[in-house]
């Protein structure tokens, strides 16, 4: 990706691809913050679509940013995710992250992060 | 701190393989400027890396960095006195004639280019993700790769496995500055192409005897455009460039040691292909190429017991790199199948599709413009010439390519021709400065006079 020269910022390349592909200023900043907000433990899910190269570099970039937090990226072949949604173990779990896939209709508390990207805090993800 | 740091991080690179590129050419009485600079970084880098390596299982944080700056700095002290205990003297080749003025001066200007694009770049997909995520992550761990990030299966996709040169290079970068910054990081792939065009010139000069050639085919490196754009070119912050460095300078002092007979030659031979499987996993099939390769020169030299002892820092590093996996309880490579007969015979039938794969990518001018029919030219030029150096050079370039292609039999992928095309664009840059030393060399008569550089 191409970007002017001068802007020697310390996350340049994560903040122009989740800008990019998201709409998120500063995601390399914002995304963590609001993952710390969902509580010290538990791994955040990540669904991106299969052969999908712009969903699964933004699964990866998730994965990237939520260090040192464990994650578990699921590559769905679906739009939709109800049955993977389905073999999540809850308790294991403080969030689902889907990139550039829809969240089942069930899931009511939606936490819109970015144009393609919705989180969805754990406690809501169960069915 | 940031530029203060990056400068001193640069500087202490830089010192440390100065210093190894002194101890090596000392006994010379003659060191060249140019050469010994170009070498500095290549060794520098792999120095450092294997310092950070090596010494962050021991340390870590500020004795960490302590313990690598003094040992950089311990090099650089005993390459000068090795230096001055030869009574060796620094020299400075200059341009003899108004043409190699000309094309030096373009070269610097290209250098000086692809520098100014490479800043207006953000890190490409592996770039970020494979490497930089890497001396990211053991900058936050104080200097070393937290184990936790092994048992991460959700991070598989960054190629754990993957060997640390880059990464600890870019460590040692952030360790300095302080902050994992992802735009100055970016400093060091123009840096390894501005060691790769000297290098080219000075390779083909010497092996050619003749200055200009070696010039006008420097100029002719970034004409290639894969090599200055996506993929895997040195603006994206892949390794493929710095391996294709390492490859050509180990192939070029290769046969610099065949043509003269001179130990240093062979001795900067062992350190840059023992660091080809430190830059990148593929960088074992180039290794075992030039061991191959190399061994027949040593047959012909009759100096194998020599040629065999500089193969111990590669295997030596070989062995360290698989048993430190097994350590960490890595999981195998997730791209590949393990090799075996069963699957030979099984996907046999993908040999025909692999090579028209291959074979459509090397035809493709979007990435090569005409390089690869340069190449091919010069490569049955130099079979032809039935030289035994020249037939080594050509098949220096050739092998590689085969061996590469052929992995793909043991393709994991749903697709392999998928597989194939994603990555092997990057992998074709690996031979592509020594394809050029090919070129340059078939374009050479024969002369016997010693060169000068």
């Amino acid at each position: 990706m191409e970007n002017r020269v001068g802007s020697a910022e310390t996350n340049l390349s994560i903040d122009a691809y989740l800008r990019a592909l998201t709409g998120i200023e500063r995601g390399s900043e914002k995304l963590p913050d609001t993952f710390q907000r969902l509580g010290k433990n538990g791994r955040i899910v990540i669904f991106v679509r299969d052969e999908n190269a712009q969903s699964e570099f933004l699964g990866m970039m998730i994965g990237y940013v939520s260090w040192p937090r464990e994650v578990q990226l699921i590559k769905v072949a679906a739009p939709t995710v109800e049955k993977e949604l389905a073999n999540i173990e809850p308790h294991t779990v403080a969030g689902v992250v889907f990139c550039s896939v829809n969240p089942p209709s069930w899931l009511g508390h939606r936490i819109h992060l970015g144009s393609s990207i919705v989180l969805v805090p754990v406690s809501e993800a169960s069915p | 701190m940031i530029i203060p740091g990056l400068i001193a991080a640069l500087f202490t690179i830089f010192i440390a393989g100065f210093g190894v590129a002194m101890l090596i050419f000392a006994r010379s009485g003659r060191i060249n400027l140019v050469e010994c600079s170009c070498l500095a970084w290549l060794f520098g880098t792999g120095v450092v890396s294997l310092l950070l390596w090596v010494c962050g299982t021991f340390c870590s944080g500020f004795v960490l960095q302590a313990v690598v700056t003094i040992a950089c700095l311990a090099l650089a002290i005993l390459g000068w006195r090795a230096k001055q205990h030869a009574n060796a003297t620094f020299a400075l080749p200059r341009p003899a004639t108004v043409r190699e003025w000309i094309l030096s001066g373009i070269v610097l200007i290209e250098i000086a280019v692809l520098l100014f694009v490479y800043f207006k770049h953000t890190l490409g997909w592996d770039g970020l993700l494979n490497w930089e995520l890497k001396a990211r992550y053991a900058f936050l761990n104080s200097g070393s790769i937290p184990s936790s990030y092994y048992f991460s299966a959700g991070r598989a996709f960054s190629h754990p496995e993957y060997p640390l040169g880059i990464p600890f290079t870019e460590l040692w970068l952030y360790l300095w500055m302080g902050e994992p910054n992802q735009f100055w990081i970016k400093i060091i792939f123009p840096l390894f192409y501005a060691t790769c065009a000297p290098l080219l010139a000075l390779l083909v000069s010497r092996l050619s005897g003749k200055c200009w050639l070696g010039l006008l085919i420097t100029a002719l490196l970034p004409f290639v455009p894969s090599i200055s754009a996506s993929p895997g070119g040195v603006v994206v912050g892949y390794v493929d460039v710095p391996l294709s460095v390492f490859y050509l300078a180990a192939l070029g002092y290769l046969l610099c040691w065949f043509k003269t007979d001179d130990r240093q030659f062979i001795v900067v031979f062992a350190a840059c292909s023992a660091l080809l499987p430190w830059i990148k996993s593929e960088g074992i099939i180039l290794w075992a190429v030039l061991i191959a390769l190399g061994f027949i020169l040593s047959l012909a030299k009759h100096r194998v017991p020599q040629f065999l002892v500089s193969t111990s820092p590669g295997l030596l590093l070989v062995l360290c790199w698989k048993i430190y996996l097994k350590v960490v309880h890595l999981w195998p490579h997730s791209d590949f199948v393990t090799a075996s007969f069963s699957w030979l015979r099984d996907n046999f039938g993908r040999l025909r599709d692999i090579f028209g794969i291959l074979f459509q990518e090397l035809s493709e001018p979007v990435h090569w413009s005409i390089f690869w029919l340069l190449a091919a030219v010069a490569i049955v030029y130099l079979f032809a010439s039935r030289k035994l150096e020249k037939v080594i050079l050509a098949s220096a370039v050739v092998l590689p390519v085969i061996l590469y292609s052929l992995t793909y039999l043991f393709s994991s992928w749903p697709s392999y021709s998928a597989h194939m095309t994603s990555s092997v664009p990057r992998l074709l840059l690996h031979v592509m400065p020594a394809g050029w030393l090919a070129i340059g060399l078939a374009l050479s008569q024969p002369k016997s006079e010693n060169q000068t550089l």
